[in-house]
């Protein structure tokens, strides 16, 4: 019982992690656009199965794949950021999220056309063997998962606090009209910063397409939910929460998976969501208080 | 010809699902519950006509009440949480109802055979029209006579003080509370007038198809029923009426000579509308909702804002 519950959690923080990634995909747009894109799943979709394309044609490696999953999903992007966001003005938030998901729409029947059948394989790192700890299992590709995007927080925390551009970055997310008034390209970081976001999805939609093996169309709306859900969870606008989120997310879902089935998991996970939504309205990381998202946005 | 009736149909129960996204939309709040609340209504509908053997117009008013106390008892924590956070919350809460559906088995005997909901197999043979004789004219006629019904209901409340208080609390909340409405009873009101609409879309949408299943009811048809609105602007209802059509008609039926490419024409028509229209194809006097996915606005951003739209 104990064993299983440890054995759960740490399934769960390497899920988590995923989430966490798609979570601050998100907030990054979240932080510069302040508009809801709701296609943010399906381009990382387009990634993987431009990956997925790569390994069945030529049965490429897995950095060939990793590197064009990560080409797919920035390319998707880009063609959202133009057209649905670029070109909306910005105060037409709902423009935008009614735009993107017309884009949702467009890139999943790009992809089922291309891709006719309901499945497709991808590539996994199954040759390692499993760790033992003790009396606890480590799948490897669960501690590759961990283990990248560890790596890519710590390089995304560089970017955003050691880099110039990391600095338009969150000068953008703290006030559009200061950052445009000192100078910074406001159009320019937004779509850099929608290409970086575009670039961590990549790498999570890989990690988890390479943990499965297996791939359907519908991994788009389904990373899409869950990065929202992570997000929201986490708090809007804080990098800390949205990957704080990410984990809580996954170990919740790992142990509901183990003690009450599929379907028990996904009702779980949506209670709890409401609840956490509806009582604590500002996130685990965020604060009650009306200053809380400012703040937030400060620390991004 | 029973095609186009067949579509007519489709027009008049999305009209509905899309109006009552529009009430919840006119107060600022972008809901992603109402696909929940639709399958709320096809259930308990299908539930009073199937296994009752109630008369439809009371099981279809049935389901609009029933649905109308749940979108109540909802929109109280609901709207405790704005923007984003509202419209992740809402979407949690269509997944809870949609997943329900598909545990719930409640069966029972009638002529002979088990009607109900019967878990992911769904709601088999919601047979009402067929078995009372009814003719595919006869239910559209009875569809759209509901749909006029509720337009014109909604029409009416909109040129009454109640539709310009809506319209504050959607333009301004701080605004709207100074001059002493109140919120909360303002945006639950909206949220059970809403979930008492999609109730009704719900019940006649389910006695249309006869079968039902937890399938149809997630996040695609949640997205559809805020894009009309969205699409057709908060300047009228006529707007998501002429949204519905366009989606429906012209994007969805109209382009099926396209085949497979359909839905990349219907993507790139819709980005082309919002680019056109951004407070959508009805809204030169939609309230802006930029606030919406925004900062909560203090003084000093609302001026930002207003600069940076002009």
């Amino acid at each position: 019982m104990l064993l299983d519950i440890v054995q759960n959690t740490l399934d769960g923080l390497a899920i988590g992690s995923a989430y966490g990634l798609l979570a601050i995909g998100f907030t990054l747009i979240f932080g510069v656009m302040r508009r809801l894109n709701i296609a943010f799943g399906p381009s990382i979709m387009v990634g993987i199965f431009a990956g997925a394309w790569l390994h069945s044609q030529w049965s490429a490696g897995m950095i060939p794949v990793f590197l064009a999953t990560l080409a797919g999903a920035v390319l998707a992007s880009a063609y959202v950021e133009r057209i649905s966001f670029a070109a909306i003005r910005g105060d037409a938030a709902l423009a935008s999220m009614a735009s993107s998901f017309a884009i949702w729409m467009q890139l999943e029947e790009a992809v089922v056309h291309v891709f006719p059948g309901r499945t497709y394989a991808f590539p996994t790192l199954q040759t390692i063997p499993m760790l033992e700890i003790g009396p606890v299992f480590l799948r490897p590709e669960y501690l590759a998962m961990f283990l990248t995007a560890a790596a890519l927080i710590l390089l995304l925390q560089w970017i955003l606090t050691r880099t110039r551009f990391g600095l338009e970055v969150r000068t953008l997310a703290d006030n559009p009209e200061a950052a445009r008034v000192s100078g910074v390209n406001v159009a320019q970081v937004a779509f850099l910063t929608f290409l970086l976001a575009a670039v961590i999805g990549g790498v999570a939609g890989f990690l988890i397409a390479a943990t499965d093996g297996q791939i359907t169309p519908k991994i788009g709306l389904w990373a899409t939910m869950k990065g929202l859900i992570a997000m929201v969870i986490g708090g809007l606008g804080s990098l800390r929460g949205a990957l704080i989120g990410g984990l809580v997310l996954g170990v919740v879902e790992a142990q509901a998976q183990w003690f009450l089935g599929a379907a028990g998991r996904e009702i779980v996970t949506y209670t709890l969501l409401f609840l956490a939504l509806v009582m604590l309205p500002s996130g685990l990381a965020g604060r009650a208080d009306a200053g809380a998202r400012t703040e937030a946005l400060r620390r991004l | 010809m029973d095609f186009y009736f067949g579509l007519l149909q489709i027009f008049g129960v999305h009209t509905l699902l899309g109006l009552s996204a529009y009430v919840v939309l006119l107060t600022g709040q972008v809901s992603m519950a109402q696909a929940g609340f639709y399958a709320i209504g096809a259930y308990a509908a299908g539930a009073c006509t199937a296994m009752f053997g109630m008369h439809i117009l009371p099981a279809v008013l049935i389901a609009g009440l029933l649905t109308a106390v749940v979108a109540c008892v909802v929109g109280f924590p609901a709207l405790r949480v704005k923007g984003l956070m509202l419209v992740v919350a809402t979407l949690a809460f269509g997944e809870m109802v949609r997943l329900f559906f598909f545990n719930l088995t409640w069966q029972v005997e009638r002529g002979g055979e088990m009607v109900g909901p019967n878990g992911a197999e769904g709601f088999r043979s919601i047979r009402y029209f067929p078995e009372n004789g009814w003719e595919i004219w006869q239910v559209t006629g009875f569809i759209w006579i509901i749909v006029a019904v509720i337009m014109v209901a909604l029409w009416w409340v909109d040129r009454t003080r109640a539709g310009a208080v809506l319209r504050a609390v959607g333009h301004d909340e701080t605004a709207a509370q100074s001059i002493g409405l109140n919120l909360t009873a303002v945006k639950v009101g909206a949220m059970t007038a809403g979930g008492f609409i999609a109730g009704i879309g719900g019940g006649i949408y389910a006695h249309t198809v006869t079968h039902i299943e937890h399938g149809v009811f997630g996040v695609l048809l949640a997205t559809f029923a805020i894009a009309y609105p969205i699409l057709g602007g908060l300047g009228s209802i006529f707007g998501t009426l002429i949204a519905v059509l366009f989606i429906q008609g012209f994007l969805i039926e109209g382009l099926r000579f396209m085949g497979d490419w359909r839905s990349l024409l219907f993507g790139a028509l819709i980005v082309l509308a919002m680019n056109l229209r951004p407070t959508g194809l009805l809204g030169e006097h939609a309230p802006r909702l930029s606030q919406l996915f925004g900062r909560k606005t203090n003084d000093h951003d609302k001026s930002l804002e207003l600069k940076e739209a002009e």
